[in-house]
C-alpha cells in the first residue's frame, strides 16, 4: 500500500510541476497582453491595436498564400508517386522513402544559402517572390508529408481496389478521384495539415530571404509593442494548436502512435523495420 | 513469352518514369541547393578549390569556432535535461493506468512538440522577459531573478525556452521504449531481492540506452538547427551557427571570402549528418528488442 501511494505521490508531483511548466507561460501571455502594461487594469487594447495595426493584413495574406502552395504543391507532388510507387514500383520505395527523410539532414538555413547561391540568376518571379517560399516548405515539410501520405496508401488494399474498380470499368482518372482518393482521405488532410502548420510558423527562410510574412512581420512588430506581439502569438498559437489536434484527430484510429508530427522519423524507420520483417503483413506484389 | 516479358518491362520503365517529377523536385531544392553549398565551401573567392574558407572557420583568431561550441553546447545541454526530465514524466505516465490521461497527454506532447518559433519565444518574454508577468511576482516577494544574474535573453534562457518543445518531444519518443520494458523483468528483479533503485540500475536503464541515445540524438538535432526562437529572443547576443549563416546572408556581417557562409552551413550539414547516422544505428539496435 505505501508502495502504491508513493508511486502516485511520485505521478501527481511530476505531472503537476511539468503541467505547471506547459501551461505557466500561455496563463502569463494571457495576462501581460491583457494587462498590456497597466497592471492590474485588464483590457482588449493590445488586441485592438493588433488588428488595426498596418501591416497584419499583408502579412496574413502572405503566408496563407505560402501554405496554400505548399499544400498544393505538397498534394500534387506526392499523392500520384505514391500511389505509383505502392503499386507499380515497390523496389523503389526504400529508395523514395530514403529520399523523403533527405531534409533532415539539413537545416533549413544551409537551404537558404544553397538556394540563394544557386538560384540567383533565376528570373525575379521565382526567387524573388514569396513563391520561393512555398517551394523550400514543400520540402521541409517532405520528412512527414510523405509519410503521412504513404501510411494512407499503405492501410488500403490498393490493388484490389485497382483491380475492382477497372474490372468495371472504370477509367484511371476515376479510379483516382472516385476510388482511390476519398480511401485515402486521412492520409492526404495529415499532409495538408502538417504542410499548412509548418508553412504558417516558419521564421529562418523568410527573414532571411527578407519576404514578410506573419512571423517576420511578428517579430517587427515587437520592439515597438510588445503587448501587440504577445496578443497575436497568442493567437498564432492556437491556430497552430487546433491544426495539430485536427491532425492527431485525423489520424486516430489508424495507428496509436500518430500523435503529430515531431515523431514523425521514429514512425518511418518503426515502419521500415516491421515491414523488412514481416513479408506477410505487405500485399504481395 | 519473351514478348510478354519485354512488354512487362516497357511498362516498368514507363512506370518509373513516374517518380522523376518526384525526384527532380528533390533535387532542384534539395540536393543542387545543399551540393553547392558543400562544394562551395571548399572554393576561394575565385573559384578555386581551396581550404580556406574552412581554415577561417577553424582560426582560434575568428568569432566562427566559438559560435560553434556555443551551439554545440546549447545543443547538448539542452537535449541531456530534456531527456533526463523528459524520462521522468515518461516513467509517471506508464505507471498511471488511466488509458484516457495516456491519451490525452501523448496528443498534447504531439502538439507541443512542434510549438515552437516566434510565437513560443514572445510567450516567454511575457513571462519572465524583464517586465514579464512571472519576474513581476517574483520581484514583488523580493527576488528579481535580473538582480540576480538571471536573463531570459542568454544561453540559460535559450536552454527554458527549448526545454518547451524538446520536453514532449522525450515522451513520445521514450514512451514506446519505457512500455517495452517487461513488467516481468521487474518482478523477477524483485523476487530475487532487487530494490527499485537497483532494478533501474541494473535492468532498466541499460536496456534503455539504446533507446536514449537515439532520443537524445534527435533532440540534439532540434536544438543544433532552430534558428526562430533563437533569433527572436537574442537578436544574435548568443552567438549560434545559424545565426551567424543568417546574418552573413541578410549581409548584417560583412567578411571578405565571399563563401564563408557555406563553410559554416558544411559545418553544420556534417554535424546534422552525424547525428542522424548515429540515431539509424542505435535506432536499428532498438529495433529488434522492441518488437
Amino acid at each position: 500500500m505505501v508502495a502504491v501511494r508513493r508511486k502516485r505521490t511520485f505521478r501527481w508531483v511530476v505531472f503537476g510541476l511539468l503541467g505547471f511548466y506547459v501551461l505557466a507561460p500561455m496563463a502569463a501571455s494571457i495576462q501581460f497582453s491583457l494587462e498590456a502594461g497597466y497592471q492590474g487594469h485588464l483590457s482588449f487594447i493590445a488586441y485592438s491595436q493588433a488588428i488595426a495595426e498596418p501591416g497584419l493584413a499583408a502579412s496574413l495574406i502572405t503566408s496563407v498564400k505560402v501554405a496554400a502552395g505548399a499544400m498544393v504543391i505538397t498534394l500534387v507532388l506526392l499523392v500520384p508517386t505514391v500511389i505509383l510507387v505502392n503499386l507499380r514500383l515497390p523496389r523503389w520505395r526504400a529508395v523514395l522513402d530514403a529520399v523523403s527523410l533527405l531534409p533532415l539532414g539539413v537545416p533549413a538555413v544551409v537551404i537558404v544559402l544553397g538556394v540563394l547561391g544557386v538560384y540567383r540568376n533565376l528570373p525575379d518571379i521565382i526567387t524573388g517572390t514569396p513563391v520561393i517560399l512555398a517551394l523550400v516548405y514543400v520540402i521541409l515539410a517532405m520528412p512527414y508529408s510523405y509519410r503521412a501520405i504513404d501510411s494512407g496508401v499503405r492501410s488500403l488494399d490498393l490493388h484490389t481496389l485497382v483491380d475492382a474498380s477497372r474490372s468495371m470499368g472504370a477509367g484511371w482518372g476515376k479510379l483516382f478521384s472516385r476510388v482511390l482518393l476519398p480511401n485515402m482521405r486521412s492520409g492526404i488532410l495529415a499532409a495538408a495539415f502538417l504542410t499548412v502548420a509548418l508553412s504558417l510558423g516558419e521564421y529562418a527562410i523568410a527573414s532571411i530571404m527578407g519576404f514578410m510574412t506573419f512571423p517576420v512581420w511578428l517579430v517587427s512588430v515587437e520592439g515597438n509593442n510588445p503587448y501587440v506581439a504577445v496578443a497575436l502569438s497568442i493567437a498564432a498559437l492556437l491556430v497552430t494548436w487546433i491544426l495539430l489536434v485536427a491532425l492527431a484527430l485525423v489520424g486516430s484510429g489508424k495507428r496509436r502512435t500518430t500523435t503529430g508530427f515531431g515523431i514523425g522519423l521514429v514512425d518511418a524507420l518503426d515502419e521500415a523495420e516491421t515491414s523488412a520483417s514481416a513479408p506477410g503483413a505487405e500485399p504481395a506484389t | 513469352m519473351k514478348s510478354a516479358g519485354s512488354g512487362a518491362r516497357r511498362f516498368r520503365f514507363l512506370a518509373a518514369i513516374g517518380v522523376v517529377p518526384f525526384l527532380g523536385y528533390v533535387a532542384f531544392f534539395l540536393i543542387i541547393p545543399a551540393g553547392s553549398v558543400m562544394i562551395q565551401a571548399f572554393r576561394d573567392n575565385n573559384g578555386r578549390l581551396s581550404l580556406s574558407n574552412l581554415a577561417t572557420v577553424l582560426s582560434s583568431q575568428q568569432p566562427w569556432l566559438h559560435s560553434y561550441v556555443v551551439s554545440l553546447e546549447l545543443s547538448a545541454v539542452s537535449a541531456l535535461i530534456a531527456a533526463v526530465l523528459g524520462l521522468v514524466g515518461t516513467v509517471a505516465l506508464v505507471s498511471s493506468s488511466n488509458l484516457l490521461a495516456r491519451r490525452l497527454v501523448t496528443t498534447a506532447c504531439g502538439v507541443l512538440a512542434n510549438t515552437g518559433g516566434v510565437p513560443l519565444a514572445f510567450a516567454f518574454i511575457a513571462t519572465i522577459g524583464n517586465a514579464g508577468v512571472a519576474t513581476h511576482v517574483l520581484a514583488e516577494i523580493g527576488f528579481n531573478p535580473y538582480d540576480h544574474g538571471f536573463s531570459l535573453f542568454s544561453f540559460t534562457g535559450l536552454v527554458i525556452v527549448y526545454l518547451y518543445f524538446l520536453l514532449p518531444l522525450v515522451v513520445l519518443l521514450t514512451l514506446p521504449p519505457v512500455e517495452a520494458l517487461r513488467r516481468e523483468w521487474r518482478e523477477a528483479a524483485a523476487t530475487l531481492g532487487a530494490s527499485p533503485r537497483s532494478y533501474w540500475q541494473k535492468v532498466g536503464l541499460p536496456v534503455l540506452t539504446p533507446p536514449l541515445i537515439a532520443t537524445l540524438m534527435v533532440l540534439f538535432m532540434d536544438a543544433f538547427a532552430a534558428y526562430a526562437t533563437a533569433q527572436a529572443l537574442t537578436t544574435g547576443s548568443v552567438p549560434l551557427v545559424p545565426i551567424e549563416i543568417g546574418a552573413l546572408l541578410a549581409g548584417n556581417v560583412v567578411s571578405n571570402q565571399a563563401n564563408l557562409g557555406d563553410a559554416l552551413g558544411f559545418g553544420m550539414i556534417v554535424i546534422v549528418v552525424a547525428a542522424g547516422v548515429l540515431y539509424v544505428l542505435v535506432q536499428r539496435r532498438t529495433a529488434r528488442w522492441l518488437r
